[in-house]
C-alpha cells in the first residue's frame, strides 16, 4: 500500500471507532463534538491528498468540509440546543446501548462480507469496505435512536462516508461531491427550524421537543 | 544466571508491588488536596493483618483457608514467566506462553470466586457473581487480542511480541498494535478493578472485588491482599512492557542493563500510575449495567485490531 492508502485507512479505522464512541455516547454535545473532529479528519486527509496529487479541487473540498461539517453544522446544532446543554441527552434509544454497540461491530463485519461479495471484482483496492461500513454504520445511528440530533448526526456520518467513497472512485465530478455538501446544509437547516418551531409549540414538554415523528 | 535473574525478578515484583498501590493511593490525596498517607502504608497494613488472628466462618470448608495461599503461589508463578526486567525467556520462561499466562490469571481468579462463594456470605456472593458476570466478557477480549498479537509476530510468546514491537517501528505504529493496545488499557482497568468500574475509595463501594475478600481476616487476608497487589503490578508491567511501551527492555543477559531496567521499569509504571490517577480523579463510577457499554466498546476496539489487518493483509 501506499502512503495515500495508509492515510486513507487510519482515517476510516478511526471514523469507524468514533461512530461506535456515538453509539456509546448519550450525551448529544458530546455526539455534536466528535463529528466535528471526524469532519476534521476528514478534511485533513483530503488535503494530504490534494497536496499530494497537486489537484486544487480537492483542495477545496477539503475546505469545504472543514467549514460546513467540522465548524458551521456543529455549531448550528448545538445553538438549536440552546438550554441545558449538558443536559440535553438520549433519553429513549430504541436498541441497548451495549447491543447497538454490537451490532455496529457487526455491521463492520458485514460491510466487509457485502464488499468481497459485490464490489470487489469491479474495484482495485482493498480499501472500499470503510466507505460501505460507515454508511451503514451511520444508517443504524439513525434507526437505533431516537433524538433527532442524533439521527442528524447519523445522516451526517453517512455524507461523510460519501465523501470518503470519493477516494475509491478517484473520477467522481466535482459538481456531485460539492452538490452533497448543499444538500446537507439544507437538510440541518430545515430540521434545525422545525426542531424550534416543535419547541415553541410544545412549552412544557421537556423531553419531547426533541423528538420528531411522521 | 539465568535462574538467579528469575529470583531477582520474583522478589522485584512481590516486593514492589505494594508500593506501586502505596503510591496511586498518596497521588489520589495529593490530588484531592489532601495530605494521604504514607506510600509505604500497604506495607504497614500487610504486617498488621500478618500478626492478626484469622477467623473462618463456621460453614466454610478447608477449600477457605487453602485458596489465598494457592492463588498468591499461581500469581509468583507468573512472575517467573512474563517479561519484566528482561526482554529474553528466564529459566521457567518456556513453561507457558501467552494463552497459558491468560489461563493462569484465570484459574487464579477462579479459585477466589470459588473461595469467596465457600464463604456463604450473601455479600461475597453479590460480588462473585458480578465478577463473575463482567469476567465472562472481559476474557474472550484479552483472547482476541493475544490472538491479534500472535498473528502480528507468529507466535504466542511474550517475549517474541516484546522484541518484535522493540525492533520494528512499522509494526509499533501500526493501526492494529495500537487497537489491541488501547482495548488491552480498557481490559486492564476492568481487571485491576479501577474507575470508571469500581471504585475502592471510603466514599464509594464498588462491591465487585472488594466484596469477595469480605471473609477474609488476618494472615489470609494478608496474603490475598498481597496476591491482589501482584496480580495489579503485573498487568501493568505486560501492558508497559509488552504493549504500550516495549522500548529499553534488555535483550542480553548483562547485569549492568538489568539492573538499570529496573529502575526505568519502575519509572514507567509510575507513568502509568500517573495516567491511572487521572482517570480515578476525573471519572464517576458507573452504574453497574453500564459497564457493559464499557466492555463491549473494548471488544469492538480488539476485534477492530483484526479487521485491520484483514484490510492490510499484513503489510504494514
Amino acid at each position: 500500500m501506499n502512503h495515500l492508502d495508509n492515510a486513507f485507512l487510519l482515517v476510516g479505522f478511526l471514523e469507524i471507532a468514533m461512530v461506535i464512541f456515538m453509539q456509546w455516547e448519550v450525551y448529544i454535545t458530546n455526539i455534536i463534538k466528535t463529528f466535528s473532529i471526524s469532519s476534521y479528519l476528514i478534511a485533513l486527509l483530503f488535503l494530504i491528498v490534494g497536496f499530494i496529487n497537486k489537484e486544487n479541487y480537492i483542495l477545496i473540498l477539503a475546505a469545504l468540509t472543514a467549514l460546513t461539517r467540522g465548524l458551521i453544522i456543529p455549531f448550528y446544532l448545538r445553538r438549536i440546543l440552546r438550554k441545558d446543554k449538558w443536559r440535553a441527552r438520549e433519553t429513549s434509544p430504541l436498541v441497548g446501548i451495549s447491543s447497538s454497540i454490537l451490532i455496529s461491530l457487526l455491521i463492520t463485519v458485514m460491510g466487509y462480507l457485502l464488499y468481497s461479495l459485490t464490489l470487489s471484482n469491479y474495484i482495485n483496492s482493498n480499501l472500499g469496505p470503510i466507505p460501505i461500513t460507515l454508511m451503514m454504520q451511520g444508517m443504524f445511528l439513525i434507526i437505533s435512536r431516537s433524538s433527532t440530533f442524533t439521527q442528524l448526526i447519523g445522516y451526517l456520518v453517512m455524507e461523510n462516508a460519501m465523501y470518503m467513497f470519493g477516494y475509491i472512485f478517484p473520477e467522481l465530478p466535482f459538481i456531485v461531491e460539492a452538490g452533497i455538501v448543499l444538500d446537507l446544509l439544507g437538510v440541518v437547516m430545515i430540521s434545525g427550524a422545525i426542531i424550534r418551531l416543535r419547541e415553541d409549540v410544545i412549552k412544557n414538554g421537556s423531553e419531547e421537543y426533541t423528538e420528531l415523528k411522521g | 544466571m539465568l535462574f538467579s535473574l528469575s529470583i531477582l525478578q520474583l522478589l522485584y515484583i512481590a516486593l514492589l508491588a505494594p508500593l506501586t498501590i502505596g503510591i496511586i493511593r498518596k497521588l489520589e490525596e495529593i490530588v484531592e488536596s489532601k495530605k494521604g498517607p504514607s506510600i509505604f502504608q500497604e506495607y504497614f497494613d500487610l504486617r498488621k493483618s500478618f500478626r492478626k488472628e484469622t477467623l473462618v466462618p463456621q460453614a466454610a470448608s478447608p477449600f477457605f483457608i487453602a485458596a489465598p495461599y494457592v492463588s498468591f503461589s499461581l500469581y509468583l508463578l507468573l512472575t517467573l514467566v512474563l517479561p519484566i526486567i528482561t526482554a529474553f525467556p528466564l529459566t521457567f520462561g518456556p513453561v507457558v506462553d501467552f494463552v497459558g499466562g491468560g489461563l493462569i490469571f484465570g484459574a487464579a481468579a477462579t479459585i477466589k470466586k470459588i473461595a469467596a462463594i465457600d464463604s456463604r456470605s450473601n455479600y461475597a456472593h453479590l460480588g462473585t457473581s458480578r465478577a463473575s458476570t463482567i469476567g465472562a466478557l472481559s476474557e474472550p477480549i484479552i483472547l482476541i487480542i493475544f490472538i491479534m498479537f500472535g498473528v502480528i509476530t507468529n507466535t504466542n510468546n511474550p517475549y517474541v511480541i516484546n522484541n518484535v514491537l522493540q525492533t520494528s517501528t512499522n509494526w509499533y505504529l501500526s493501526l492494529i498494535h495500537w487497537f489491541a493496545t488501547f482495548a488491552f488499557f480498557m481490559v486492564l482497568i476492568v481487571e485491576t478493578g479501577k474507575l470508571p468500574i469500581e471504585s475502592h475509595s471510603l466514599g464509594e463501594l464498588g462491591m465487585i472485588d472488594q466484596a469477595m475478600e469480605m471473609e477474609y481476616s488476618g494472615k489470609e487476608l494478608a496474603i490475598y491482599k498481597w496476591g491482589g497487589y501482584m496480580k495489579h503490578f503485573l498487568l501493568m508491567n505486560v501492558f508497559m512492557n509488552v504493549y504500550a511501551f516495549p522500548y529499553y527492555v534488555p535483550m542480553q543477559p548483562n547485569l549492568q542493563d538489568i539492573f538499570i531496567y529496573m529502575i526505568i521499569n519502575y519509572l514507567k509504571i509510575i507513568l502509568l500510575a500517573v495516567l491511572f490517577v487521572i482517570i480515578q480523579e476525573t471519572f464517576s463510577k458507573y452504574r453497574l449495567f453500564k459497564i457493559f457499554d464499557f466492555v463491549a466498546v473494548a471488544l469492538v476496539l480488539a476485534f477492530l485490531a483484526a479487521l485491520v489487518f484483514y484490510t492490510t493483509g499484513g503489510n504494514v
